[in-house]
């Protein structure tokens, strides 16, 4: 059994007036990929969005409740949100690498980190970097063009290698394949099996079969509520929740 | 199922395949009655008509494979869905197999001699009533998902275990008191046999049914009656 990395404890978020997550107690453990599921609007995006407070540039949004990484609350006022999206990634829908070269859009990071002083040290993080994402060998001899010229799947995988130059512990995806075609998709989900060796990994789908594909854990949302959570083997093949057995079956509505 | 898809035509496919099931269900059950009806009267003109019906079991059972690969295709069904889909099949495989034992033992009637005794065929008549009778639940119990039917179903082979044995032994008394009884007696003890495989396979598909409606495998083991030892 793998070890508690992320714990949510009755976490609340709002939207000004409306409440986008109520009450959610979700445990994400270390080295293993979590599937959040549920319609759109259920709060799962929000959620994942939580682990680096990615809400905090919101103005309207406000959080309650706790979450920690590694026993440690990362909602505290003092806390170095900087540092904490050091140490969780995040990958978006849509790629959306920086308008510069490949090689510039994974050293950026770790230079605005200070984790590369050198020029050699930096070339030895964009290397592993990008053999990590599994892109090096397609993008080694042109390392100096742009990081937009690549194609779909391959922006998403540069988007994967700029989260990772940074050597963060969590990985948070938000519909990482659902603007990419089958082949592209089946490398970044070849790539989250190896990624999961080293990272925590939390990914939003729409996607039932990529969710039973890839992850171990899942979690069904609806209405901001977490309605179940569980082995994904289970939640697909026998789920306890009428409400997540009409969602995955497609009996919704 | 409660709620209905949001694709009508996805449910209306599950349907049809379950349908299918029973339909073939109802099929083999029929061939079931005829051929102990052909043992037991020693009616050797019913012979061709159950082969026959063996060969409709089994184009049943193509059919199904066909619905089932094209809703896994179309679909990717999941949970409760997966689960009906994943029976479906196994379902049909086991009616496939009892449909095969069924015409098996319709071939049997053919050397058999017209004026068996009557105490010989007795408890072999017994033994296919229960088989029947399990049969008839097994299918009763998937048309209305009744879990504690099917379980009950499957406990009950027990039963036709017991029942076995006694058919087996009325055989062989009868074939130890002369010898000139090998040949057709040999048909019989096959006969006894089949209808006692029969009955394992009803007890798969009463598995099949359990786990279908709620998603987990039967505990421990079924209780077994007297067996011949193979």
């Amino acid at each position: 059994m793998s070890e508690v990395k992320i714990k949510s404890n009755n976490l609340n978020v709002f939207y000004g007036d409306k409440q986008a997550l109520f009450d959610v107690n979700l445990d994400l453990n270390e080295k293993e990929v979590t599937a959040l599921i549920g319609p759109s609007g259920c709060g799962k995006s929000t959620f994942i969005r939580c682990i680096n407070r990615m809400n905090d540039v919101i103005d309207i949004c406000k959080v309650t409740g706790n979450i920690e990484i590694d026993g440690v609350e990362i909602n505290d006022e003092n806390l170095d949100v900087v540092s904490l999206r050091e140490r969780v990634g995040m990958v978006f829908q849509k790629p959306n690498p920086f308008p510069k070269s490949i090689y510039d859009n994974i050293s950026y990071g770790p230079k605005i980190h200070g984790k590369g002083e050198t020029k050699s040290e930096l070339d030895e993080i964009v290397e592993r970097s990008l053999k990590k994402a599994a892109l090096w060998e397609e993008v080694k001899d042109r390392l100096d063009e742009p990081g937009t010229g690549l194609s779909g799947g391959q922006q998403q995988r540069l988007c994967i290698a700029r989260a990772i130059s940074v050597n963060p512990e969590v990985i948070l995806m938000d519909e990482p394949c659902s603007a990419l075609d089958p082949i592209a998709t089946a490398k970044i989900e070849e790539l989250i099996d190896e990624l999961k060796k080293t990272y925590t990994i939390v990914i939003v789908t729409h996607s039932m079969a990529q969710a039973v594909r890839v992850s171990q854990k899942t979690g069904f949302f609806h209405l901001g509520k977490l309605i179940e959570v569980g082995k994904t083997e289970k939640i697909f093949k026998n789920p306890d929740n009428k409400m997540t057995q009409d969602y995955i079956t497609g009996r919704f509505g | 199922m409660s709620n209905e898809h949001t694709v009508k035509s996805y449910e209306e496919e599950l349907q049809f395949l379950v349908d299918s099931v029973i339909k073939m269900g109802s099929l083999t059950e029929s061939q079931m009655v005829d051929s102990m009806d052909a043992i037991i009267k020693v009616d050797k003109d019913s012979i061709d008509k159950i082969i026959k019906s063996d060969d409709e079991i089994n184009k049943f059972r193509s059919k199904i494979d066909t619905q089932i690969m094209t809703l896994l295709v179309k679909r990717a069904p999941m949970a409760i869905d997966l689960r009906e889909t994943i029976s479906s099949l196994k379902i049909s495989q086991d009616l496939e197999r009892i449909g095969d034992l069924s015409k098996s033992n319709a071939k049997k009637v053919k050397p058999l001699p017209l004026d068996l005794p009557e105490e010989l065929l007795s408890n072999l008549k017994r033994l296919g009533e229960l088989v029947i009778k399990q049969l008839n639940d097994v299918l009763d119990s998937y048309v209305n998902k009744n879990y504690d039917k099917a379980k009950e179903v499957w406990e009950k082979d027990e039963q036709v275990d017991d029942l076995t044995y006694i058919a087996m032994e009325s055989v062989i008394d009868f074939l130890s008191k002369d010898k000139k009884n090998l040949d057709f007696s040999t048909h019989l003890i096959f006969a006894t046999k089949n209808l006692e495989r029969a009955g394992d396979h009803i007890t798969n598909i009463a598995e099949s049914i359990c786990y279908l409606i709620k998603g987990e495998y039967l505990k421990g083991s079924r209780p077994k009656g007297k067996v011949i030892q193979e």
